[in-house]
């Protein structure tokens, strides 16, 4: 008991960590369901290539892993990079893939995203091979800031660099959601995206504003994984694809205040259960929480229980 | 009849010779091995055909289920625990213990919907993944990444079974029993039970389908199979390891139904091979493959989602049942209903008739909103009833507390003395009501005579072993459903008979499909019907048929009908009383005249003069 205590503080950090990054995927995948009702099972695959394009970008900026500009500055752009690609392949994979199924059974829209999600898998096993890539950031950080001690807790600059980035783009999102007129229109579309339409909002628009973002943030919390661990592959995304959509059905899907919710109290749990179960069975922990919570309240912790309209 | 006997018997004895003949012709030993791995491939695809084909329940831990079965194997017959069970009973226990997994998970997830329903049981495939990997510490029972290997040799009664010729032997014609079984299920009771349920799940409850127990029946057989070929295939490779069982396993068994179609055990049959052979084709474009798979699965999913083999007749001449043998369009057989004179006044409802359905107190608020307020009712037998009201006057909600859609939040509904207040819909069309929709919720790619049938169900009850055994008991009960569907049908005059009969019902009218829809709720057998609004979209000729057909149904045929109707001159003309309803509360009752004098009445639907 006295070691979880005395190592509390550090799962703290590390569940806010995790927490943040399963945010930032979990609203992904609710703001898809909010306005499509379907799960964006490439979700995850996005967050991969957000964390290939990443590495391509840092090693474009820098010449024998030594960036040449400020190290600030090439993270602000790497990260701004990613989102941009990132966000034009979640438009991309929502123009080829769901567009032609749009009010088709729910099945197919899930077996449609499947398929999309085994090609980009395999696409980039293709093009990047099956090894890990390795992040050279020791140039990036200089080591007097890599770890600092406050009060007998180190903490890791990236992982509080990581829950800054992570907690400062939900707080964006959340301002873009409730004040922005876009903001109004994607809420109107998650209501009722018939209606919607017939007050004049560009559906198709918004589908495509609400995968940007999406896919966008998913790139993002790739590339901060893939900093903070500093590598990546081309299998990560599946893994950290269930991750957040766990998180998101948590909180309740389609709720983007849940996923945020969701993805904390999922890091949280992983961060805490660490310290009490063996490593290996982390994950038996977080998909077992998903288990219960889906048996016992589907619509999540946050969601709201909508009678079935007959 | 010879021929017929001839014709019944040729797929089976031609299959048969198939799997003698065809290990002979393999050219090496490397052929012969995907060959029985395209038998194993083939079970696992009939398998999953049954949960996410025949039941659509997109159930993604059946590749667990196909690990449990190959694990428990291994764990029974070698050296690895030192058990050595003979393969007679290794196999069976593998399997049965597999299914009761798979009944176990499924009664835990089974009441989720679509989406969710994937999510749980992949969640438990991933747990099962994560188990095999790290229960080989403390006790070594998985073996961890490196499995357990080495398996016994089959010995079944001093018969070993060795060479790979052996082998797909007795692969293939499991295979080909599991591939009959499937043929049988699909065109039995409960094939039509699970796609009332892939079609309209609340309607098939509704109908009077347990549908939480034909979910659970599918994910059990599902895992039977799946366990059982588990345990084929673990004694074929001699090892299982965990990644025999993993995410891309599911997928590809996933892609082999959904090329073949769905639920069509044909093209399963055909994708599984397919898709076992193909890759062995493309083995050296290496990752590429994958890269295809995903590729196809979106492609099939946006221009063909019912899949690739689905439309194509597979042996079997299509009838154009709308069409004569020269091929020419058969003129339209529609005939009026006709009226029969000889109205047997004795069914004819009195005042002093026995009360059948009694509701009292019936409340049902949503949130803050009394949807219905402390309702009295009672119906009396052979008594035409209607309820009539302005929009949101509670009526629809009526309908679903009275057939157990939502139960009431206070109240008691008895049905002859028996207390039926919370019974699930299903069970309610067993007491014996059954119900229409307003908005129509038919198996709409089902036939005419399929959606008749499905009512059937309630009143029939051979399970998987009689169908699988075609038991004359379950013959017998086929053909007396066949005969009586078609007997309800008939009562609607031509409209849905005769050709009709094999026609899917999304291609009917409007009107026909409200006639379906109470042809089905009389098959049930239910002797008190609820008709939510039954003339809607009907023009005045055919409501005036519907009239009388409705009038006919408690005259001849002793049905004692409670009605929604918003047309006034229907409900004049067959109503022994009317109820009116305002806010969910009973504002009038009595006989049409009386309520529709009443000044309550009058205030609902025309508003107050000032």
């Amino acid at each position: 008991m006295d070691i979880i205590l005395q190592e509390l503080p550090q799962q703290l950090v590390n569940g806010l960590t995790l927490g943040g990054i399963y945010a930032l995927i979990a609203i992904g995948y609710s703001m898809v369901y909010g306005v499509l009702s379907m799960l964006n099972f490439a979700h995850g695959e996005v967050y991969m290539i957000g964390g290939f394009t990443g590495w391509w970008v840092l090693h474009y900026f820098s010449t024998q892993n030594v960036p040449f500009m400020h190290a600030s500055l090439v993270i602000t752009v790497t990260i701004l990079v990613v989102m941009l690609c990132c966000g034009m392949l979640g438009i991309l994979i929502e123009r080829v893939a769901y567009r032609p199924l749009r009010g088709a059974p729910r099945m197919n829209l899930l077996l449609s995203a499947l398929g999309v999600s085994i090609f980009l898998q395999n696409l980039v096993l293709t093009l990047q091979g099956a090894k890990v890539k390795v992040f050279h950031i020791s140039h990036l950080i200089p080591e007097s800031v890599r770890t600092f001690e406050i009060g007998g807790v180190v903490f890791s600059f990236m992982r509080l660099l990581v829950i800054a980035i992570s907690f400062g783009m939900m707080l964006i999102l959340s301002y873009v959601i409730k004040q922005t007129r876009a903001g109004k229109a994607m809420r109107a579309t998650a209501q009722d995206i018939e209606a919607a339409e017939f007050m004049g909002i560009d559906v198709d628009r918004i589908v495509m504003l609400v995968f940007f973002v999406g896919s966008a943030l998913g790139g993002a919390a790739g590339i901060l994984v893939s900093l903070l661990f500093t590598q990546v592959d081309y299998y990560v995304g599946f893994q950290a694809g269930l991750k957040g959509f766990t998180a998101a059905v948590l909180g309740g899907i389609g709720n983007i205040k849940g996923a945020m919710l969701g993805g904390i109290l999922l890091g949280l749990t992983e961060a805490l259960a660490v310290s009490v179960f063996p490593s290996a069975y982390k994950d038996v922990v977080a998909f077992t929480i998903l288990i219960i919570v889906l048996i016992f309240r589907p619509w999540g912790l946050v969601g709201e229980k909508l009678p079935e309209k007959v | 009849m010879k021929t017929t006997n001839v014709k019944k018997w040729l797929p089976t004895a031609l299959s048969f010779a198939l799997i003698l003949l065809l290990p002979q012709v393999m050219p090496d030993s490397y052929w012969l091995r995907i060959y029985s791995m395209c038998g194993i491939y083939v079970m696992l695809a009939l398998g999953l055909n049954v949960v996410a084909g025949f039941a659509g329940l997109l159930d993604l831990s059946y590749v667990a289920f196909f690990g449990i079965g190959g694990y428990l194997f291994a764990l029974f017959s070698s050296s690895h625990l030192d058990i050595h069970l003979p393969f007679i009973l290794a196999l069976p226990l593998s399997a049965v213990v597999s299914m009761m997994f798979g009944f176990l998970l499924g009664s835990t997830s089974i009441r989720l919907k679509g989406d969710y329903l994937a999510i749980v049981t992949l969640s438990f495939a991933q747990i099962f993944k994560l188990l095999l990997l790290n229960l080989d510490r403390p006790v070594n029972i998985t073996g961890g990444v490196n499995g357990i290997y080495s398996l016994d040799v089959i010995d079944i009664f001093g018969f070993r079974i060795m060479s790979p010729q052996a082998y797909s032997y007795m692969i293939w014609t499991t295979a080909l029993v599991i591939l009959f079984a499937s043929y049988r299920l699909k065109d039995s009771r409960l094939g039509r039970g699970w796609q009332s349920i892939r079609e309209d799940e609340l309607a098939a409850e509704a109908t009077g389908i347990d549908t939480t127990w034909m979910k659970l029946l599918a994910f059990a057989i599902g895992a039977l199979i799946a366990g059982g070929t588990g345990a084929l295939f673990a004694s074929f490779q001699d090892s299982v390891f965990p990644n025999n069982f993993d995410f891309q396993q599911l997928v590809l068994v996933y892609c082999m139904v959904i090329i073949g179609g769905m639920g069509n055990v044909t093209g399963v049959l055909i994708g599984a091979v397919l898709l076992t052979i193909l890759p062995e084709v493309l083995r050296e474009y290496g990752s590429y493959r994958m890269m295809c798979y995903g590729a196809i699965l979106v492609c099939i999913m946006a221009l063909r989602p019912q899949g690739l083999l689905s439309d194509i007749p597979l042996g079997r001449k299509e009838k154009r049942p709308d069409r004569d043998t020269t091929g020419k369009l058969k003129a339209s057989t529609d005939l009026y209903y006709k009226d029969d004179n000889s109205e047997d006044q004795t069914a004819r409802y009195k005042k002093e008739s026995q009360v059948v359905l009694e509701l009292s107190g019936i409340t049902r608020s949503f949130g803050g909103l009394l949807a219905v307020d402390n309702l009295d009712i009672r119906l009396h037998e052979k008594e035409i009833l209607s309820i009539i009201g302005p929009n949101g006057a509670g009526k629809t909600t009526l309908f679903n507390l009275i057939s157990g859609i939502y139960p009431p939040s206070s109240g008691v509904i008895r049905l002859k003395e028996k207390d039926i207040t919370g019974f699930r819909p299903y069970k309610v069309v067993k007491a014996g009501i059954a119900r229409t929709f307003q908005n129509l919720r038919l198996f709409s790619n089902m036939s005419v005579l399929d959606n008749a049938r499905a009512g059937f169900f309630v009143r029939t009850k051979t399970g998987p072993f009689s169908i699988f055994f075609s038991l004359p008991e379950y013959r017998r009960e086929e053909m007396e459903t066949r005969k009586q569907a078609e007997n309800i049908l008939s009562r609607f005059g031509a409209r849905l008979s005769g050709y009709r009969l094999d026609q899917e019902v999304r291609s009917l009218s409007y009107a026909n499909r409200r006639r379906v829809e109470i042809a089905r709720a009389m098959a049930t057998g239910a002797k008190i019907l609820l008709l939510d609004e039954p003339s809607a979209g009907m023009n005045p000729q055919e409501t005036e048929e519907i009239t009388h057909f409705i009038r006919e149904l408690r005259d001849r045929h002793g049905y004692t009908i409670l009605l929604i109707e918003h047309k006034l001159n229907l409900v004049r003309t067959i109503s022994d009383r009317v109820i009116a309803l305002d806010y969910g509360k009973k504002i009038a009752e009595g006989t049409f005249e009386e309520v529709a004098s009443d000044s309550q009445v009058i205030e609902a639907y025309l508003g107050t003069s000032r």
